[in-house]
């Protein structure tokens, strides 16, 4: 695929994953903390994809590719981690 | 330039004192020492002496406040005396900082106004706590709500001016970003505007009065605590690196020497 | 691995190379760890109140938050595109993906501050409560970075426009700023699903 192309789909990928959200019913607001992790895990995902595609980190050496995934799982651990704190300290 | 005539063979004491007489960077070197030396005096006083850092809550009570002077009536008077003597300091602090964006390619107009703002914000950003604190543990049976006025100015003024440090650390970033010469590596402006950022963090803390955004709430001075001490840690070791690399000519700063 | 230096042409088995600035890197790896900072405590205070959160957070509408997510993610792919533009010697194409850029930061600009008048007009402001404390704060202090963003882009423009706007020093610059952008584009996203979606 050319680069361009490859920028597009990237974009569409994206793109839909922010729409899925709408499939989250908003119309009786719930705390669910199913759907938090859910959430946090998509867009988790969609950041990767803005590092490895938009931010060209899939063609950069392995220790930035390293290091960017490192990172991701360090926003993972942080965020899912004090959401669960919360959640038990109460 | 004098390396040749460096008398390695000597004894230390008799190293340094040729150091200090003839060593052409000197200046540079105790300017940097007395940076050194001023925050080595400056966390102890405001974390330890006087104990006025961590900053204690806004939404305390005056009979809570109160209390607060009382716990620190002999550390504040004691610990901002001693900051009263050393806040001379900082002008040595800022001219060295000046001094590396005179080395810089960019304008001198850099290295002034960094000069002229740091200067004036010592004022807002240090001073007017310690004389409110003092004034505060002066006499203890003063009005409670004269006690409270103090309290609130003092911390007001002291994390809530953050703003009059901003500009001096966009002004450094941008010399640092125009340099041509290489004073300092493109990572080190980077992170002046990250501590620039937490500056801009910092400012709400003039609305709340409670939680994470109160002057010692956890996002408005904890984050912004390791923040500035990072930052605090990197700029005394790139000065460092810098004088050490110094060439005293107006070129690219050559790379690290052994 | 410095970025300079690499001759243009995008045939696969090109060496490994980091786009842009390593040091802008770094800037960026730091400012996702402060951010983070700013999450957890959202996160962790959400979690301990979540009525008061969620009834708060029901004044915000989604949908806006999506046509916001969508137009930063356009901008993101148009300066990867004139990223792509530059380093192909189309400097005039590279121009107008960075205008591109610029008119989609606009229009999340503008969508921003109306957001925010809607809800300070509706009684919803930053000392309402502390969802809206926590609203304000991550998307103020986002709304800050994309400005600087826009300085980004201006560089972009500057380098591309002057004289030696095919040299690996401008292409390393542009790489350099459009790092920069996407990183504001990549915390919106996690400030939308934190702020906007999240149960």
């Amino acid at each position: 695929m050319n680069p361009s192309g490859r920028l597009l789909v990237t974009w569409l990928a994206l793109a839909s994953l922010t729409l899925a959200y709408l499939w989250i019913d908003h119309s009786r607001p719930r705390a669910s903390a199913a759907v938090t992790v859910g959430v946090i895990v998509i867009a988790l995902v969609k950041v990767r994809i803005i590092f490895r595609e938009f931010m060209e980190v899939r063609r950069a050496p392995a220790l930035l590719r390293r290091l960017t995934d490192v990172w991701m799982l360090i926003l993972a651990a942080s965020l899912l981690g004090c959401y669960f704190a919360g959640l038990a300290i109460r | 330039m004098t390396s040749a005539v460096t008398p390695r063979a000597l004894p230390l004491r008799r190293r340094l004192l040729w150091h200090c007489r003839n060593n052409p960077k000197r200046e540079l070197w105790l300017a940097w020492g007395t940076l050194v030396v001023f925050y080595n005096v400056f966390f102890p006083v405001f974390f330890v002496v006087t104990r006025v850092q961590p900053p204690p809550q806004p939404a305390w009570d005056l009979a809570t406040q109160i209390q607060w002077f009382h716990e620190r009536h002999l550390g504040i008077p004691l610990g901002f005396g001693i900051i009263f003597a050393i806040a001379g300091m900082t002008a040595v602090n800022n001219a060295l900082i000046a001094y590396s964006m005179r080395r810089m390619s960019v304008s001198r107009a850099f290295g002034y106004s960094y000069l002229l703002i740091y200067s004036l914000s010592a004022v807002p950003g240090l001073l007017l706590l310690c004389i409110a604190l003092i004034v505060g543990t002066l006499r203890p049976q003063r009005d409670p709500r004269l006690i409270g006025w103090l309290y609130d100015f003092a911390f007001l003024s002291f994390d809530g001016t953050m703003g009059v440090f901003l500009i001096g650390s966009l002004i450094w970033m941008l010399a640092i970003l125009l340099d041509k010469n290489r004073v300092f590596p493109k990572w080190f402006g980077y992170l002046n505007l990250c501590n620039a950022l937490t500056e801009v963090v910092v400012s709400p803390c003039w609305i709340f009065r409670r939680g994470v955004l109160a002057w010692n709430g956890q996002i408005a001075w904890w984050l912004d605590m390791v923040v500035f001490g990072v930052y605090t840690v990197a700029f005394i070791v790139m000065l460092f690196r810098m004088i050490q690399r110094e060439d005293f000519g107006t070129g690219p700063l050559p790379a690290r020497v052994a | 691995m410095r970025a300079g230096g690499r001759t243009v042409g995008e045939a696969g088995g090109d060496a490994p190379f980091v786009p842009g600035q390593p040091d802008m890197w770094a800037f960026v790896l730091f400012e996702t760890l402060v951010f983070t900072g700013y999450f957890g405590f959202y996160l962790f205070y959400r979690a301990r109140s979540p009525a008061l959160f969620l009834h708060a957070q029901s004044q915000l509408d989604v949908r806006i938050g999506v046509v916001n997510t969508l137009v930063l993610l356009l901008s993101s792919w148009s300066v990867a595109r004139c990223v792509q533009s530059s380093r192909a010697g189309a400097s005039r194409a590279a121009l107008r993906d960075v205008a591109v850029t610029v008119f989609f930061a606009v229009i999340f600009l503008g969508c921003k501050v109306a957001e925010w008048s809607r809800l300070v007009r509706a009684g919803h402001g930053p000392d309402s409560d502390d969802f809206f404390t926590y609203y304000f704060f991550l998307t103020g202090i986002h709304f800050v970075h994309l400005l600087i963003g826009f300085v980004a882009l201006g560089v972009i423009v500057y380098r591309l426009r002057g004289a030696e706007a095919r040299s690996p020093e401008s292409q390393e610059l542009v790489e350099t700023c459009a790092t920069y952008w996407h990183t504001v584009d990549f915390l919106w996203v996690l400030i939308f699903a934190l702020l906007y979606v999240i149960r």
